[in-house]
């Protein structure tokens, strides 16, 4: 599903944040990218969503090296990758129904199609009820889980979460990462850049550590250490 | 497809409310920019109508008496033959009762007064006359020779009359074509800084959409359609303008005394129409290259 090889960026002239990076990622898996602050972690999954582009080597998502992806064809891309972010992303001035639904209009949806869609995400994440709060009135984990819905109502195949858990409680975190393998038990493939301990150790799951630019680590059932 | 469309007149709508000091800012400088272009061309066609007796480089006109008799014009035209050396006797032309009597409806077309004194079977004929050579004093000695021949009522002179015209048309069309000049640009710029302003404001939906895979057409053509619209709205403001500016002006010349020439300064309805269509296409052309260069400069939010 994801397949990195041999892959580097080095941003400006010198900055080098990704260092002959290179593996594979299967269909339905679930994997963790750990490592601290400025490990290269989050631009991994910046050059998945090619919001960059790798200086050299190949990243290929979902059967397209996207490293030698026309600009035009990104949004086609992007449309099979749901993105998740430590700080949400979501729109203070719509609703939390408009915030989900703005996902599916702004890519040509009918309106049918997003009366369905919508409260169908909604009850996954457990938010049925708060469709007409706006984001302001919620709390972190709820805003956490309509970002999640906006994410998943497109059923991407890959998921790539940023920290989704960084400004989370250790109990609201729980529910964001039984929501996050609920999504990945529906086959979609997820990826998450964490630096929390916890969510790592509890899940069990592959781990590729990361320092200074390097993977220094790739194990399958691993912890954070 | 419809809500595409739909989302892309909602979008547009809303974002032209949200910034109305700006939006308002652009659309009237563009009309007022369009305004001057549209005087441009109302003035220079007005002046126009003074000018067209003496296009083709005629430099002196011979008016025949509506009554010389055949032999009479005969004879002038043979004398004005006769120097071939000074006149170019292949330009010359003989305007008949009636091709005079077009010209004059053209002359005095702002002065009814005037337009009414003449008819076809009263108004002189005339003889256009094209100098070969440039030395102005043979050409007024020329004149004045030809005035002494029997049948002629007048002779003109182009160095007289169409000079001051001339010089003062040209000079008013270069003053208002550098001031609607740089006044588009001005306006292509304030649109353009209206949609920066607009995209700005909205960099966070912008990034939204493009995470969620919304193509660079999708998130533009909201803009590009504001831009247009506000051009737009300039031109339908600067059409009404020179509406009213031309009805002013053509009822205040009227009041003219006739024959000073002033009251020619009008223009026909069909043209001011189609100096409107131009407007029109002019102000949106100017907001489709301001919204289209801040759209695509500015997308990267």
């Amino acid at each position: 599903m994801i397949k990195l090889e041999g892959v580097t960026k080095i941003y400006g002239q010198d900055t080098l944040a990704v260092d002959d990076v290179s593996f594979d990622v299967n269909k339905g898996d679930f994997v963790f990218l750990v490592g601290p602050s400025g490990s290269g972690k989050s631009t991994l999954l910046r050059l998945m969503s090619r919001e960059e582009v790798a200086t050299e080597g190949d990243v290929w998502v979902a059967g397209r090296n996207v490293c030698e992806m026309q600009p035009s064809r990104v949004p086609f891309l992007r449309r099979s990758l749901g993105n998740i972010f430590q700080d949400y992303k979501l729109l203070l001035n719509k609703t939390v129904f408009e915030n989900v639904a703005f996902a599916l209009e702004v890519i040509g949806k009918p309106r049918h199609v997003i009366r369905e869609q919508v409260p169908f995400v909604l009850e996954l994440v457990g938010l049925a009820d708060k469709g007409e709060r706006f984001p302001n009135q919620l709390s972190g984990g709820e805003q956490q889980r309509v970002s999640i819905a906006r994410a998943f109502v497109n059923r991407p195949l890959i998921m790539l979460a940023d920290e989704p858990t960084g400004n989370l409680d250790p109990a609201t975190s729980e529910g964001i990462m039984a929501l996050l393998q609920a999504i990945n038990e529906t086959g979609t493939t997820v990826v998450m850049a964490t630096h929390d301990h916890r969510v790592v150790n509890a899940m069990r799951r592959r781990v590729i550590q990361l320092d200074r630019g390097l993977v220094v680590r790739d194990q399958e059932r691993g912890v954070y250490e | 497809m419809i809500a595409r469309i739909e989302y892309a007149l909602r979008e547009t709508w809303a974002s032209f409310r949200r910034n109305l000091t700006l939006t308002m800012a652009a659309v009237l400088t563009s009309a007022i920019a369009l305004l001057l272009v549209g005087a441009t061309f109302l003035i220079q066609r007005a002046f126009e109508n003074l000018l067209v007796q003496w296009r083709g480089d005629v430099a002196m006109i011979v008016f025949v008496r509506s009554d010389a008799s055949p032999e009479q014009v005969a004879l002038i035209d043979g004398t004005l033959r006769a120097a071939p050396s000074v006149i170019d006797v292949d330009k010359l032309r003989y305007l008949d009762k009636a091709e005079s009597y077009a010209e004059a409806q053209r002359i005095f077309v702002g002065d009814p007064v005037t337009l009414s004194l003449l008819t076809p079977e009263t108004i002189p004929t005339q003889f256009k006359v094209v100098p070969l050579t440039q030395d102005t004093d043979l050409v007024r000695s020329l004149a004045d020779q030809y005035r002494t021949l029997p049948g002629v009522e007048a002779v003109a002179l182009a160095e007289d009359e169409f000079e001051v015209i001339s010089t003062l048309s040209s000079f008013v069309r270069n003053v208002t074509l550098i001031m609607s000049m740089v006044l588009l640009i001005v306006a292509v710029g304030l649109i353009w800084n209206t949609i920066r302003t607009a995209m700005f404001a909205r960099r966070r939906e912008i990034e939204v959409m493009k995470l969620v895979g919304a193509t660079n057409w999708f998130i533009r053509i909201p803009f590009m359609l504001e831009g247009l619209l506000q051009g737009l709205i300039g031109g339908v403001v600067s059409c009404v303008g020179v509406w009213a500016l031309n009805g002013a002006w053509s009822s205040g010349v009227a009041a003219f005394k006739p024959g000073t020439g002033i009251s020619s300064l009008v223009v026909p309805s069909g043209y001011l129409s189609g100096v409107m269509v131009v407007l029109l296409l002019l102000g949106a052309a100017i907001g489709a290259i301001g919204s289209a260069i801040a759209a695509s400069r500015f997308l990267d939010v």
